[in-house]
């Protein structure tokens, strides 16, 4: 069925794809904040301190450009999808009568979150700095059915994570530890 | 028909191996470049008034992250960045892209971009077109 049903999703043409949306600019804002600080490499190595205390583990980080990647795995059940899962089981449980299993829908059931950050000086003389953070995920389901039809565990499905809240939190702990770190020896 | 069946076995058998010793012939143009390859080319590469590498690295990531994608990878030394997005509002396509930044002449720096949709290859040159005018951007704000 959501086979059928990613079939019917219309898909974005590429070119857009490359292009700035109205969006962009709240995107950038909420993902985005400015530091005073000259030194780069120290506000690197706070927010992958920042991202290790939040539970990543840093996968990649390219210091020259001020990069950083760090991702961490965790369940993705909720309740609310396996009370859906059981009701559309029971009320396909007529299906009985014509032959057909009832339908079981897939789950999610594990998921990857991740963060990509960069950080990069905005003027010249570098005395202040740009963190960018995104955040997104990728979930993966478990196993179901369709009448006769099995849908096999596995399917992924990917997404951005756009909650003005989790950044906010990421900075509130990232300002912290700039604040504090010089104060650490 | 005893005989019959087993000519049949042998001939059925012998077209089963035959089909088996046919090897697929690599075709003689696998490398060679065709006019469209040059064409795409010239659409991905773009040469800007940079001195710096790191600099222009900083411009290519920037641009990206402001076009949503996630950056994946990133080699200073080889100047390449590599970069994928989710193609929302459908959560099952990605697009995929490789930049790479390499000096061309004194200030100048050439960038080239390579953009898959799930595997296939962007021949697309409004595509480039696109990116290159969101990179030129993000270096023009690097430069103030």
């Amino acid at each position: 069925m959501s086979s059928q049903v990613a079939g019917c999703v219309t898909h974005t043409q590429s070119e857009e794809l490359f292009q700035l949306v109205p969006e962009s600019a709240a995107n950038r804002a909420i993902q985005t904040r400015f530091f005073e600080t000259k030194n780069e490499a120290e506000l690197l190595s706070a927010s992958a301190a920042v991202l290790q205390d939040l539970g990543f583990q840093v996968e990649e980080s390219v210091r020259e450009v001020g990069f950083l990647r760090a991702t961490k795995e965790r369940s993705a059940r909720e309740y609310g999808q396996d009370i859906t899962r059981f009701a559309v089981f029971l009320l396909s449980t007529a299906l009985v009568f014509v032959e057909q299993s009832p339908i079981v829908m897939p789950v999610d059931l594990h998921q990857k979150i991740a963060a990509a950050l960069v950080t990069r000086p905005v003027n010249l003389d570098a005395t202040r700095q740009e963190v960018r953070v995104m955040f997104y995920r990728v979930v993966w389901k478990g196993e179901g059915s369709t009448g006769r039809q099995g849908i096999p565990p596995g399917e992924q499905r990917m997404e951005m994570l756009r909650d003005p809240v989790m950044y906010q939190t990421f900075f509130a702990k990232l300002s912290k530890a700039v604040f504090l770190e010089p104060f650490a020896l | 028909m005893n005989q019959r069946t087993s000519a049949g076995i042998v001939a059925i058998a012998v077209l089963v191996v035959a089909q088996g010793c046919v090897a697929p012939q690599p075709s003689q143009d696998l490398f060679a470049p065709t006019e469209a390859q040059l064409k795409i080319r010239s659409a991905q590469t773009r040469s800007f008034d940079v001195k710096d590498r790191q600099a222009a690295m900083r411009g290519v990531m920037a641009a990206l992250q402001d076009l949503g994608f996630i950056i994946e990878r990133a080699n200073e030394s080889l100047g390449l960045v590599t970069a994928a997005r989710f193609a929302e509002p459908n959560y099952y396509d990605v697009v995929g892209v490789t930049v790479t930044v390499r000096p061309e002449a004194e200030g100048r720096m050439m960038i080239r971009a390579n953009a898959i949709y799930n595997n296939k290859p962007i021949e697309d040159p409004k595509v480039y077109q696109n990116f290159f005018a969101t990179l030129e951007r993000s270096l023009f704000v690097v430069k103030q």
